[in-house]
């Protein structure tokens, strides 16, 4: 069980040999109070409370740590938290939420996790924080500085089956990832392999570069949860179905037995278990990542944002020897990538929600974004002016030869939150991802087991009573 | 006031018992309480999603699990594990227990080191097989067993193989436990029948198989009691390996509720599969108390 909790002493105390070597890029620190002093609200309003902030292990989490004390020195309020990896964090999270407890004011969460928060009322909208003049000095917070489409994202009006961009804000992100192929340009070159642009291509160079160089052709996320599906097989199966498929059918029933999701889910299965690393079914994400960043793999089909990682030499043994492409279109030459964001919400049960938002928004702040950015490579940017930065642009600029930043922008053309809105996402994909390892292990075949799921699911969906509507 | 305040203050003497029987009472309560409220959530309607649907709905979470894909493979694998388990384990530990027993150097030592695994916290001990069971090349079993050329093993990331191995890591922490109520036992035996035995001139297999085995039954039906309470329930070393997985292939019942109820938020299943899983534990450890019961009563005649 990974878990670390420190006290906000125990931070200050470690923040010298933890960050001194990085800081020394933002040279003009000393001035950050005064930036933060130009909103035009009072800071210290809630100055002595202190709050708890339940976070999911995560590159956005590792930025904000070491900038955690500005917070403490600005506003009085006492920052303590908890660091869960993404299997632990969302069930510790549903707990506290469901008791109502309120003891993480403040909770990490995004677009398809809000579905399930919003429907069991536990999560408050952000608007009415947005619109009080004592809380929030809109002109100097600008949330016109977002990119539209990550708000939007964030934003649901309730309905099943459809309203997300509509209705309230529920969270506010903090970066944004979308979902691509990355590889090994040096094994690429040198065994002569072509950059896939077809499925079929990629199950190829997935079998090449096992052949040739003798490690993994691709590794992905494989254990039996959600979390195995929402990246880039989701993405894949939206491009190799010209995005005219969903999970879910207009009448809310699942379709994951679809000939064509049934054919997809067969060759991404036959090129994993023939190509890809042998502990497949027990990879989380950072196994994956961590497993491409150490050079045992030759594609990873997952979050753009990796490449941070990668392209880090005192993470890597890769850094500089990876190119960046979309995943493989379908037959109209379109890919269609899901997109998610990590964004900051508030708990309903929390006690002190002022204080709670005052943290959403000095995190969420151009500054704190910018400076978690540049200094302690927090990426994709959600606020157009952190990746306008000059740093950040010649950061990002650098990976794989500018091939990071065109394949990302042509990706968010169409990329967009791939799952249809309800509240049981979780349930589904859960189930979805162990018809995927019956499929790996060849205890069924791919349609029996996509059908059993389908209809475990529709089960549920009826037990929970949630209905089109 | 004041005065019949005064006069009807009791004895000092009167509430003694109350209050030095109340630790036994908190723990009473502490632990029907929450037995009592899980029986009736197992009867309820109970999303932690959808507060509203909350209804008393009967045995209908039970029957339910008739349906449930993932139930019937959890009951299974519960069982078979159960059954696998103890009797390995139990096996190993007499084995044990028998070498500890018998008159060899440095034997003082060999108990000491063999109760290692119990100091380790269950989770600890599994985490650190899951890093020595790695099987991308950074794992140490791996690479002891290329040296014999055997391998590699998939450890955990294939379904027998992950049964194996969680089997393995269990009998590591808890051989010793077993090992020392037996070891326990042996030297509590008398020694009369034995130097009857020899004087008859019985083998050392014979003496084995009709003085210390029947001797030894009350403590080896009592290490296999603590054993299949142990097995039939054992959570934290999947937890800390394979997560229930690969396929839900170790995936047991403790998995399958702690699944429902935390990552699924169906609290009444999750809660009814516990039920059905205590049901288990307190009937399989009734039947082999009671043969304990009759072992030792007859021990004493």
């Amino acid at each position: 069980m990974r878990l670390h909790r420190r006290s906000l002493t125990g931070l200050l105390l470690s923040m010298p040999f933890a960050a001194g070597g990085v800081r020394t890029a933002f040279a003009q620190n000393d001035d950050a109070p005064s930036y933060y002093r130009q909103a035009k609200i009072d800071w210290r309003q809630a100055a002595g409370k202190s709050l708890t902030i339940g976070m999911n292990k995560h590159p956005f989490t590792e930025s904000l740590l070491p900038l955690l004390p500005q917070f403490k020195t600005l506003t009085g309020i006492a920052v303590d938290y908890l660091i869960l990896p993404e299997d632990q964090y969302f069930p510790r999270l549903a707990a506290d939420l469901s008791s109502q407890q309120g003891q993480f004011p403040v909770i990490m969460t995004g677009p398809m996790r809000n579905w399930e928060y919003v429907s069991a009322d536990w999560i408050v909208p952000l608007d009415d924080f947005l619109a009080n003049p004592k809380l929030t000095d809109p002109s100097w917070y600008n949330l016109e500085d977002f990119y539209p489409a990550l708000i939007a994202a964030n934003r649901w009006d309730g309905k099943i089956g459809g309203g997300v961009g509509k209705g309230s804000l529920y969270s506010i992100p903090v970066m944004e990832e979308s979902y691509i192929l990355t590889y090994r340009k040096d094994l690429f070159d040198s065994y002569h392999i072509d950059v896939p642009t077809t499925l079929e291509g990629m199950a190829e160079a997935a079998r090449q570069v096992k052949k040739n160089a003798g490690i993994a052709g691709i590794v992905a996320r494989g254990t039996p949860s959600i979390a195995s599906m929402g990246t880039g097989f989701i993405s894949g199966l939206k491009s190799y179905t010209n995005d005219q498929w969903s999970e879910l059918n207009g009448r809310m029933q699942a379709d994951f037995d679809d000939p064509r999701s049934v054919k997809y889910t067969e060759m991404w299965v036959d090129m994993i278990r023939e190509s890809g690393p042998p502990n497949w079914a027990s990879m989380q994400w950072y196994d994956a990542m961590d497993a491409f960043a150490a050079g045992q793999a030759g594609m990873i089909a997952d979050c753009d944002f990796f490449a941070a990682g990668y392209e880090d030499p005192a993470k890597s043994k890769i850094a500089g020897k990876v190119g960046y492409t979309t995943l493989p279109p379908g037959s109209e030459g379109k890919t269609y990538s899901g997109l998610w964001t990590w964004a900051l919400g508030i708990n309903k049960a929390a006690k002190d929600k002022d204080a709670a938002w005052l943290f959403v928004q000095w995190a969420t702040s151009q500054r704190t974004l910018l400076e978690a950015a540049v200094s302690y490579r927090n990426y994709n940017p959600s606020r157009i002016s952190v990746t306008k930065d000059p740093r950040v642009q010649k950061t990002m600029g650098s990976w794989g030869d500018g091939s990071y930043v065109r394949t990302v922008e042509k990706n968010l053309e169409t990329a967009r939150v791939a799952w249809v809105p309800e509240p049981l996402r979780t349930r589904l994909g859960d189930t979805w991802a162990r018809a995927v390892q019956a499929i790996y292990f060849k205890r069924m075949s791919a349609s029996d087991a996509l059908k059993h799921a389908s209809l475990e699911v529709d089960q549920v969906f009826k037990e929970a009573g949630v209905t089109a509507q | 006031m004041h005065t019949k305040a005064v006069r009807r203050r009791p004895r000092p003497g009167r509430f003694l018992p109350y209050l030095l029987l109340s630790p036994a009472l908190v723990l009473l309560v502490g632990m029907l309480y929450p037995f009592g409220l899980g029986l009736y959530y197992s009867l309820t309607d109970y999303w932690l999603q959808f507060p509203s649907r909350f209804r008393f709905i009967w045995l209908d979470n039970y029957i339910g699990l008739f349906n449930r894909p993932l139930f019937s493979r959890a009951f299974e694998f519960t069982v078979g594990y159960t059954l696998v388990a103890v009797t390995i384990q139990v096996g190993l530990g007499l084995a044990v227990a028998l070498f500890l027993h018998a008159q060899i150097p440095g034997r003082k030592t060999m108990r000491a080191l063999m109760l290692m695994p119990l100091m380790i916290p269950p989770v600890i001990a599994a985490l650190m097989w899951k890093i020595m069971m790695d099987s991308t090349g950074a794992g140490i079993l791996n690479y002891a067993l290329s040296f014999i050329g055997v391998g590699p093993v998939n450890w955990l990331g294939s379904p027998h193989e992950a049964m194996i191995s969680i089997l393995v890591i269990d009998t590591w922490g808890n051989l010793p436990f077993i090992s020392l109520i037996l070891l326990g036992g042996l030297q509590a035996l008398p020694n009369e029948p034995y130097e009857a035995a020899r004087v008859d001139g019985a083998s050392p297999v014979a003496m084995l198989r009709y003085i210390t085995l029947p001797l030894l039954r009350p403590f080896i039906i009592l290490a296999a009691t603590f054993r299949v309470m142990d097995s039939l329930r054992i959570f934290d070393v999947m937890y800390a390996t394979t997560a229930g997985g690969p396929d839900d292939a170790t995936t047991n019942l403790s998995m399958m509720s702690y699944e429902y109820a935390f990552h699924w938020y169906q609290m009444g299943t999750g809660v009814a599969t516990a039920i059905v899983l205590l049901a288990m534990v307190v009937a399989s450890s009734y039947v082999l108390l009671r043969l304990w019961h009759r072992t030792a009563d007859g021990a004493a005649q």
